[in-house]
């Protein structure tokens, strides 16, 4: 196993939560990232908005949260494609509501549809139960056709 | 025409730096900007994009209504080829449609003659006094 990349900056995992083990250097210099286990064996991910996140209005910056949703949606199409790599091919989103420093973002995904060679995975973001982002995504599995 | 810092504080400075020179910006592959493989991450990438698209609008929004505002309605971004570090990337964006209170904006990454990503983008406006 390889040891995860860390971050510049050290925050505590919410209760509940722990730190995910990152291996991209961007995604580590954003992190940290956290995890927790949910029912039925789905993984949340979430992160807690600083100061490095936010734009000059003090709302998370769409390129943040596009990280993020590319960090896990990609996670998620990469356990579907049962560990073989997989690159981003298309990234949709629509931006509902904005989050801001202190706020908690979730992130849950769901598998859409899976062939040998493409992945669908969707991705909504949230905070305090509210949902701030939706996304779909279109994944390549390296090497199929 | 000088080049000058888009987005100097929070992430668009934290993620950039990202440069504009007229209709020109240009960002430069550093090592914290990839991902596992080594190439440009996707996250950073779609960031370049809305940085891109979202001054163009804004600039856009300017020009009618000083003081305007923009928000992001939604984002899309097609990956075409991968970044890689050391590249320089060149972003440029137009505006497709302007009415009084939404954008529709068009844009694309290259490195050299290489596209990276084409991204459209509907930002909405914002008079300076509205909340």
């Amino acid at each position: 196993m390889r040891t995860p990349l860390p971050s510049p900056r050290d925050v505590a995992a919410p209760d509940g939560w722990r730190v995910s083990a990152l291996h991209d250097p961007f995604e580590a210099h954003v992190g940290p990232l956290f995890e927790r286990d949910a029912e039925e064996g789905a993984r949340i991910f979430g992160f807690i908005v600083d100061e490095r996140h936010v734009n000059g209005e003090g709302e998370v910056h769409e390129g943040m949260m596009l990280t993020f949703a590319d960090a896990f949606l990609g996670g998620a199409a990469n356990r579907a494609a049962e560990g073989k790599g997989c690159v981003t091919l298309s990234m949709q989103a629509s931006f509902l509501k904005p989050a801001r420093i202190g706020d908690l973002v979730e992130c849950h995904t769901r598998l859409e549809r899976k062939t040998r060679a493409i992945i669908f995975v969707s991705g909504r973001l949230s905070a305090g139960g509210e949902d701030l982002v939706t996304v779909t995504s279109l994944w390549k599995v390296l090497g199929e056709r | 025409m000088s080049s000058r810092q888009v987005e100097t504080s929070g992430f668009g400075a934290f993620a950039g730096p990202v440069l504009r020179d007229g209709g020109k910006f240009t960002f430069e592959i550093a090592a914290h900007h990839l991902n596992a493989d080594d190439r440009l991450h996707g996250g950073m990438m779609m960031t370049l994009a809305s940085i891109v698209l979202g001054d163009v609008a804004r600039e856009a929004a300017n020009e009618k209504q000083p003081g305007a505002r923009v928000n992001p309605l939604s984002l899309n971004c097609d990956f075409v080829s991968a970044g890689e570090k050391g590249e320089t990337i060149e972003g440029r964006a137009e505006v497709t449609r302007a009415t009084r209170t939404v954008l529709f904006i068009s844009g694309e990454l290259r490195a050299g003659s290489r596209i990276l990503m084409t991204a459209t983008g509907v930002y909405s406006i914002k008079a300076a006094e509205e909340k």
